[in-house]
């Protein structure tokens, strides 16, 4: 049973509320998520709160995996950066965007279990960024990781709003096409 | 279908940034029901948020403290009955103003919508002082083992202005791991993870100054301001 599967299986098992699997799950999966709430939020405490809510909403929402027909860990993640984005929206405006903040958190080597299951596919998505427009794909990036919105990137780039769309809806279609490729 | 002209009317660009977060809530909710009808709707979805979540790939994992899991365990799986009203109870404040009474009863019966505060546990099997060589800080703290958490309560001091205090756990040579910010109320009860419960039979408490909501790093980045050792009651 690869890493997979057994992390499928364990949210199977958390969906019938099954709590030794969910203890199981956490001891997997928390550090990675920690990390991408961390790296959301930067603040060690509200990282700490918002990975309580994220594992409280795993457990309630386990029996609803399947829906959207993502891999186990994807979906993880997907919960874990929408929550995070969330709690920094909610942040008031203080310190939007601050590059310099972002360049505080380190980046470091990703552990070797993600490694290996997404050797292939990280390099796919790095050569398709780097076909963007400059500045574009660092646009998407701090969109997923920074839960910067249209507002933010207008005023980062300096563009009326609408133009900030358009550039940023062409850069996402060239990016499935060449994601799809 | 695609259309260089009009990015916005391709559904792989919509799918991608309702994956992202950008869409307004109106037309978030309206994708959200397309999703619901559409198996090849979710099938693009499925793809960004596949391709989006490899983005997180270079962030590095990083261990987040016990008392993340025993918060959520306690938010999850709590005792019908927190002992909390049973220490009230025993406390003997069934006798007292009926008002109090009252108060208890509601919040018997609406757990979390009126809280009384925690309660020092009845019979603690640890307990620490934790004080500053002048006593300018005292913090007594008593381990509730039913519960597994961190009765603490603040007798004197406080936090320098615009800076918090954060208890630490300190085992043998070990580093210090974090029990937590001391919140502005003068009693708290902290959570204690299961990997820390061991360790707190013959280790020492420590509180140090940190930024508001606790230390960035995870060690304790201030001055140590008290420090006292767990002992068996």
């Amino acid at each position: 049973m690869d890493a997979q599967d057994d992390i499928e299986d364990l949210i199977a098992r958390v969906a019938i509320a099954d709590r030794a699997a969910f203890r199981l799950l956490y001891a997997r999966t928390s550090a990675k998520l920690f990390g991408v709430v961390l790296r959301v939020l930067d603040d060690r405490a509200e990282a700490e709160d918002a990975l309580q809510d994220i594992y409280v909403k795993i457990w309630a929402n386990a029996d609803r995996y399947r829906v959207n027909g993502l891999s186990p860990m994807t979906w993880l993640i997907t919960i874990a950066r929408n929550h995070a984005v969330d709690c920094r929206r909610r942040r008031p405006a203080r310190e939007a965007g601050d590059p310099e903040e972002a360049a505080a958190v380190p980046d470091g080597a990703p552990g070797p279990e993600f490694e290996a299951m997404r050797g292939a596919d990280r390099a796919r998505l790095a050569a398709c960024f780097g076909e963007l427009e400059p500045g574009h794909a660092e646009a998407v990036r701090r969109v997923y990781l920074e839960g910067e919105t249209y507002a933010d990137l207008a005023a980062r780039f300096d563009v009326p709003l609408n133009t900030m769309r358009t550039w940023l809806r062409r850069s996402l279609l060239r990016l499935r096409e060449c994601l799809s490729r | 279908m695609s259309d260089q002209d009009h990015p916005e009317r391709d559904d792989r660009v919509l799918a991608g940034e309702y994956a992202l977060g950008l869409l307004p809530a109106e037309e978030a909710a309206a994708f959200e029901a397309r999703l619901r009808e559409e198996p090849d709707l979710r099938a693009l979805y499925a793809a960004w948020a596949e391709d989006l979540a490899g983005m997180t790939d270079g962030i590095a994992p990083v261990t987040p403290p016990d008392s993340v899991l025993a918060g959520i365990e306690s938010r999850l799986f709590k005792p019908a009955r927190p002992p909390r009203y049973r220490g009230l109870w025993l406390a003997g404040l069934a006798g007292a103003a009926a008002a109090v009474a009252a108060v208890v009863l509601v919040a018997m019966l609406l757990p979390g919508v009126l809280d009384p505060g925690p309660a020092a546990p009845e019979d603690p099997p640890l307990v620490a002082d934790v004080a500053a060589e002048d006593r300018s800080l005292v913090v007594r703290a008593a381990y509730d083992g039913t519960d597994h958490t961190l009765f603490v309560e603040r007798e004197a001091g406080a936090a320098p202005p615009g800076r918090a205090l954060e208890l630490w756990l300190i085992a043998g040579d070990g580093a210090p791991v974090s029990l937590g910010v001391l919140p502005e109320q003068r009693q708290a009860k902290l959570p204690v993870g299961p990997q820390m419960r061991e360790d707190l039979a013959g280790g020492v408490l420590a509180i140090s100054e940190e930024p508001p909501g606790g230390s960035p790093t995870g060690a304790p980045t201030g001055e140590v301001l008290a420090t006292g050792q767990i002992t068996n009651t």
